[in-house]
């Protein structure tokens, strides 16, 4: 195996956080003794990301995924731990290191909202030092990729929330990072724009060989795009490894879906003969059964032999509801 | 340092806050009027000859070159300085390769130009209204350039370190409020420096806000002899060089502080 771009270890951050009762009269106390709380947001985490790697970090708000972003791009100091990315250490932030490193944030921009797009990213190519030539090829490889050629004479404030994501992403990659952190990238987007910025983040992906460190809340980003997640809860990393195979320790079982032909007059009653099957609330004339998977081919032959199906299919559970179990539950 | 980014991030700047030039237009009126209305104040207490030994041309004089220099030297940047780092805006600039004085910068001198835009015909039509006087050696008006300079340099970095106090203090731009409010009283506004009661003058030449302000206009406007712009400069540059300071201490320990809130 390469050398890993990035290496965490024990990296740990505690915020110092004001508190203060509500009310004048606190207010006023708290200008003299001020009362500070500390605050846990990353606890020893320990990972390494091999270049090349899309890895997807999720964890429900407040989990540290942010936190643990903020440090590796150079922005926070951590409390204590270590890490190296592209062998430099992110805090110390030398421009050599910033140069190799992109963040590109949902809720942030990186765009002068008064003028053009093109201007904007004419000042981050010099700015970046990148020679003029270089510039060029990269923006029109990225302007096609993102089929973004009509927006870049309109001043910024006038582009909506995704043409302006995908202005954020040019800026972010006009300078080939091989590093790129990811923190939302696709927050308050459409479906459609969702998939499109999906699409070409893992064609990037492919061409450059660029490393990212991807954030959201969106399953359907972190499965379309990253087959390593990291699952960050209370600031604890409590899983590292594929998502399918987190999907399938937490949901040992499948849905199947039935339809009939006519109503079966004691269907709960005809599935208490298999002791793992749960009966779930129906939707829309679709009956759905939680089915162990080992029990999957048994339960469904039974079913099928014994009642009158009009459709049948075996589907994996829906990863949000996965995840939602272990945001619930706190752990793997 | 990276001199071509920040060249090209200070015309990017300009081009957008050409954009808005109405709004800066007004605000260099703003500024423009209340050091007109002083000038008419003691314009009409000189009327009746001189006023410790300013006539009412050299008052114009005066004035009228407070106008522009106190344009020039007025770091409006600073303002915006603590808003970038309570809303975390800085966490953009952090991570680039340029240091993010590059932006204050940038904003300081694309804001000059449009200032001037406004501000020097209208001066120049003032002067016709006023009919300014002014004795000067050609010495002295060589004098004035790096005067001005410096004086533009304390003001922005004095004012920058104070704002970002931001990293510790959420309001810490209530700051700049009192610089100002310094400047108006001890920066040659209210009055020239030498109508003011002699402790004030005293204060005046002490502190750092006449050095902001005043004593780039007193070196072209002819108040001072040789000795005292000599001296002033060496002040001026002292303060100059304290506030530079000053700004690299907060900066290193506020960026350490730092907790990139908002996202």
């Amino acid at each position: 195996m390469a050398e890993p771009i990035i290496t965490v270890k024990n990296l740990t951050k505690v915020y110092r956080v004001p508190e203060r009762a509500p009310g004048l009269s606190a207010s006023i106390r708290g200008l003299f003794k001020p009362k500070f709380q500390d605050v846990e947001a990353v606890t020893d985490i320990n990972f390494t990301i091999q270049p090349g790697e899309m890895v997807g970090l999720i964890g429900p708000n407040g989990a540290g995924k942010t936190t643990t972003l903020k440090m590796l791009s150079g922005l926070l100091y951590p409390t204590h731990g270590e890490a190296k990315v592209a062998d430099f250490t992110p805090w110390d932030r030398e421009p050599e290191y910033l140069q190799r490193i992109s963040m590109v944030m949902g809720n942030r921009s990186a765009m002068n909202w008064d003028i053009p797009p093109l201007d904007s990213f004419r000042v981050l190519s010099k700015i970046y030092k990148v020679p003029q030539d270089q510039y060029q090829r990269t923006l029109d490889e990225l302007i096609s990729l993102l089929d973004m050629e009509a927006l870049l004479k309109k001043p910024v404030r006038n582009l909506s929330l995704g043409e302006r994501m995908k202005c954020e992403l040019v800026a972010g990659l006009l300078y080939h990072p091989d590093v790129l952190f990811l923190d939302e990238p696709t927050l308050g987007l459409d479906v459609a724009m969702q998939r499109r910025l999906r699409i070409f983040l893992k064609q990037y992906n492919q061409q450059h060989q660029v490393t990212v460190i991807l954030t959201s809340h969106y399953m359907a980003d972190v499965s379309a795009l990253c087959e390593r997640v990291m699952l960050i809860h209370h600031g604890g990393l409590i899983f590292d490894g594929a998502l399918q195979e987190l999907a399938d320790k937490l949901a040992p079982f499948k849905l199947v879906k039935l339809q009939f032909t006519t109503p079966p007059s004691n269907l709960e009653g005809f599935l208490t003969q298999f002791s793992t099957v749960e009966y779930l609330p129906s939707e829309n004339g679709h009956h759905i059964l939680r089915v162990a998977r080992s029990d999957v081919p048994k339960v469904t032959a039974e079913i099928l032999s014994n009642l009158p199906v009009a459709d049948l299919s075996v589907e994996d559970p829906p990863i949000e509801a996965v995840i939602d179990q272990i945001y619930e539950e706190g752990k793997v | 340092m990276n001199h071509q980014g920040g060249w090209e991030l200070i015309k990017n700047t300009w081009q957008s806050w050409l954009q808005h030039r109405g709004f800066f237009f007004l605000l260099a009126f703003g500024w423009m009027l209340p050091l007109l209305v002083y000038l008419m104040i003691w314009s009409a207490a000189a009327s009746e000859g001189s006023l410790t030994g300013l006539s009412q041309d050299t008052l114009a004089g005066y004035y009228l070159v407070l106008v522009l220099v106190n344009q020039l030297t007025y770091a409006t940047t600073n303002w915006t300085v603590g808003d970038n780092i309570r809303m975390g805006q800085i966490s953009r600039w952090l991570i680039q390769p340029m240091s993010p004085l590059y932006h204050a910068l940038s904003s300081e001198i694309a804001g000059k130009v449009v200032f001037m835009l406004f501000s020097v015909p209208v001066t120049a039509v003032l002067a016709l209204i006023f009919r300014p006087q002014f004795n000067l050696s050609w010495q002295q008006s060589l004098l004035f350039l790096p005067s001005i300079v410096l004086a533009w340099a304390l003001r922005f970095f004095w004012g920058y370190w104070l704002a970002l106090l931001a990293f510790w203090a959420t309001r810490a731009d209530s700051l700049l409020a009192l610089q100002d409010t310094m400047i108006f009283l001890l920066g040659g506004h209210l009055a020239p420096i030498r109508l003011l009661p002699n402790w004030m003058q005293s204060l005046a030449k002490i502190l750092p806000f006449r050095y902001m302000s005043a004593f780039p206009v007193e070196i072209l406007t002819g108040f001072l002899d040789k000795n005292e712009i000599f001296s002033g400069l060496l002040i001026q540059l002292g303060w100059t060089i304290t506030a530079y300071l000053l700004y690299r201490l907060v900066w290193i320990r506020g960026v350490r502080h730092y907790e990139a809130v908002g996202g």
